[in-house]
């Protein structure tokens, strides 16, 4: 077993520790255990054990603010890279949506278009718009141009807004922020 | 509220003394009559909201205010408000429906953080004066915003770090002002410890009276747990933020007005802490962060300690101008070159150290702004156009040391800020975390 292997497993060991001490002095030392950790890490974030699930949860996160500081570009891609792989269909959405906001921490051109894909799914398009809307690269402007052609009518303002948020101009589909839409069912006295 | 007077603005400016301390801030849209009553509406109305509404009762009796409308996402406590509030006042679970209303003057947001800077900014697009608990914003980007809606349209905005308007805040900064402890090279402030949640739950689904989207608002869509609310989003990075966010608001709101600071901002912002060990909540438990400011140079800290660490309070007879000291857990400790000044508490509860109490001014002292009461200075801004006292600008800055604060401990290291151009400096992952995409339609 290589050394980057077995500081994988021990790290994960600790995640999944009984001890909430332990628990939490692992996914405090997650950030710099890189790339090879994400995958087993998003694997215990379904655990069944609440506590061990927000561990690893949190280690994850732990790596990716670690991993976002200036000056570790290919670094951070690796880690990208891994993190973009759990978008797909294999994973549970609960794990998707967080990978989805990780990755608008830290991503870049290469996670659009595997972001831009989950824009058709109807669980997790508004966290994959607002992942794009944050990202800076012009792909990701380009993916939500594309995204709102695509989209049905009752999204196509989100995406709009996300456009116009970027700087976009978007014809049509004014924000409704103003708009109320929730009535009480209480009456004045 | 809506008829004005007969004086023309130059005159009504001229006659409240406006005019007299220097320039409004902004000229109102409509002079205000002061005995005219103000229309206000009631957004949030639970825990500070509910005090707010009271507060307002009391001043509707005395004849200041008309309360049209009270709004809550939480149907029981909406209903508790109405019972309140009495007949006349409209129940709204949508804010947006008071601010659909032409009748309406003002409103006062007491809803969770992650609140306050969408709906100040569309009370604001929407002409209505703003009342607005602390922390003014959760994030950068938010603060600008308020800032920029404010002043567009023109109307008063009140943060509720109403530690300013104690009367012990004034004889502090008045006593600080004056050289009493010399140059102030630093204000350490202290408070005690964040909690960690020892009841975790899974998620569930939220109870019927509550409307989870709505608490949501502007926040990504995540599964109902009964520890997000009601008051303890507050342990909670991104919609409370801890007591930084918090506290923070109110005990450094003081130093950067004592400290002659608003409008100023640090250089460099570096955080360190401890986390809760299990539960949903994750803001810092202990913290220390220290901000570093230049021309002048200053060094402002906050930091959570354990609460055998913390200053011990001075003894009161109770008589003194902000009775005894209740709330003894957090404070400040300015050290100047010629000697200490403490004080405890910085919110509704603002209490100097003796010294500052009983030093007498000699001729020829300098004095500084006396608050007639911070809801008092917010009609006063309401009418006149006079910056409020913690007003949007003044109040963005302080939350933006609490946003900075938080922001350094989560990425684990020092973050450099550009005041002038309101952002961080050579740290993507950084800047891109000053925003944070809102869910449609809740956004800024």
């Amino acid at each position: 077993m290589s050394i980057q292997n077995q500081a994988v497993n021990e790290l994960v060991a600790g995640v999944k520790d009984t001890s909430d001490k332990v628990r939490t002095e692992a996914w405090l030392s997650a950030g710099k255990a890189g790339a090879a950790a994400v995958k087993p890490l998003a694997k215990v974030m379904t655990d069944g054990d609440l506590e061990v699930a927000r561990a690893a949860k949190r280690a994850l996160w732990k790596i990716v603010h670690y991993t976002g500081r200036p000056g570790v570009n290919e670094e951070k891609r690796a880690i990208e890279t891994e993190l973009a792989g759990l978008l797909g269909n294999d994973q549970l959405v609960s794990v998707r949506r967080g990978v989805l906001w990780m990755l608008s921490e830290i991503a870049g051109r290469n996670s659009v278009k595997p972001i831009a894909e989950l824009l058709r799914n109807a669980e997790l398009r508004e966290d994959a718009c607002m992942a794009l809307e944050r990202i800076p690269a012009k792909g990701a402007a380009a993916a939500l141009k594309a995204g709102f052609e695509a989209a049905p009518e009752d999204f196509k303002p989100n995406i709009a807004q996300s456009l116009r948020k970027r700087g976009q101009e978007v014809k049509g589909y004014p924000s409704q922020k103003l708009a109320p839409s929730k009535e009480t069912n209480l009456k004045p006295l | 509220m809506r008829q004005s007077n007969q004086l023309n603005r130059r005159e009504f400016l001229v006659a409240t003394g406006a005019v007299a301390v220097g320039a409004p801030y902004f000229i109102p849209s409509a002079v205000r009559g002061a005995n005219e009553r103000i229309t206000t509406a009631h957004i949030g109305v639970g825990g500070m909201g509910g005090y707010h509404l009271g507060d307002m009762i009391e001043r509707r009796e005395k004849g200041q205010v008309n309360i049209a409308a009270v709004c809550d996402i939480d149907e029981t406590r909406l209903a508790g408000a109405l019972k309140k509030a009495g007949p006349g006042v409209q129940p709204y679970r949508d804010y947006r429906y008071i601010l659909q209303r032409k009748d309406i003057d003002a409103v006062v947001i007491a809803t969770p953080d992650h609140w306050h800077g969408v709906q100040t900014v569309h009370a604001a697009e929407c002409g209505k004066h703003v009342y607005v608990e602390k922390p003014a914003c959760c994030t950068i980007e938010e603060g600008k915003a308020m800032v920029a809606a404010a002043t567009k349209n023109k109307v008063s905005v009140q943060v509720g770090s109403q530690g300013r308007s104690e009367p012990e805040a004034y004889l502090a900064h008045r006593y600080l002002v004056n050289g009493n402890i010399g140059r102030i090279s630093r204000v350490d402030c202290f408070h005690y410890p964040s909690p960690e949640d020892n009841n975790p739950v899974p998620d569930s689904d939220p109870p019927p009276e509550l409307d989870w989207d709505l608490w949501l608002g502007p926040l990504r869509w995540r599964p109902y747990n009964k520890r997000y609310c009601h008051g303890t989003f507050r342990w909670l990075l991104e919609s409370g933020g801890g007591q930084i966010r918090d506290r923070g608001a109110h005990v450094m709101s003081c130093a950067m007005w004592w400290m002659g600071a608003d409008g100023t901002g640090p250089v460099a912002i570096e955080a360190t802490g401890t986390h809760p060990t299990k539960g949903l909540w994750d803001s810092a438990v202990l913290m220390d962060v220290t901000y570093t400011f230049k021309n002048p140079d200053w060094v402002l800290t906050w930091r959570q300690m354990p609460n055998e660490q913390l200053p011990s309070a001075e003894e009161r007879t109770g008589d003194e101008p902000g009775g005894k000291i209740v709330r003894p857990g957090y404070g400040a400790i300015y050290r100047g070159d010629k000697g200490e000044f403490i004080h405890w508490g910085g919110d509704g509860g603002t209490w100097a150290e003796k010294k500052a109490r009983l030093w007498e001014p000699p001729a020829g002292a300098k004095d500084v702004y006396k608050s007639p009461g911070h809801k008092e200075d917010w009609f006063k801004g309401i009418r006149t156009g006079a910056k409020t006292i913690m007003n949007i600008e003044a109040a963005v800055g302080v939350a933006n040391l609490c946003i900075l604060g938080n922001l350094s401990f989560i990425l684990g290291r020092k973050l450099q800020w550009d005041q002038a151009k309101q952002t961080i400096v050579g740290d993507e992952q950084a800047q891109r975390m000053m925003s944070r995409p809102q869910r449609y339609p809740y956004h800024l």
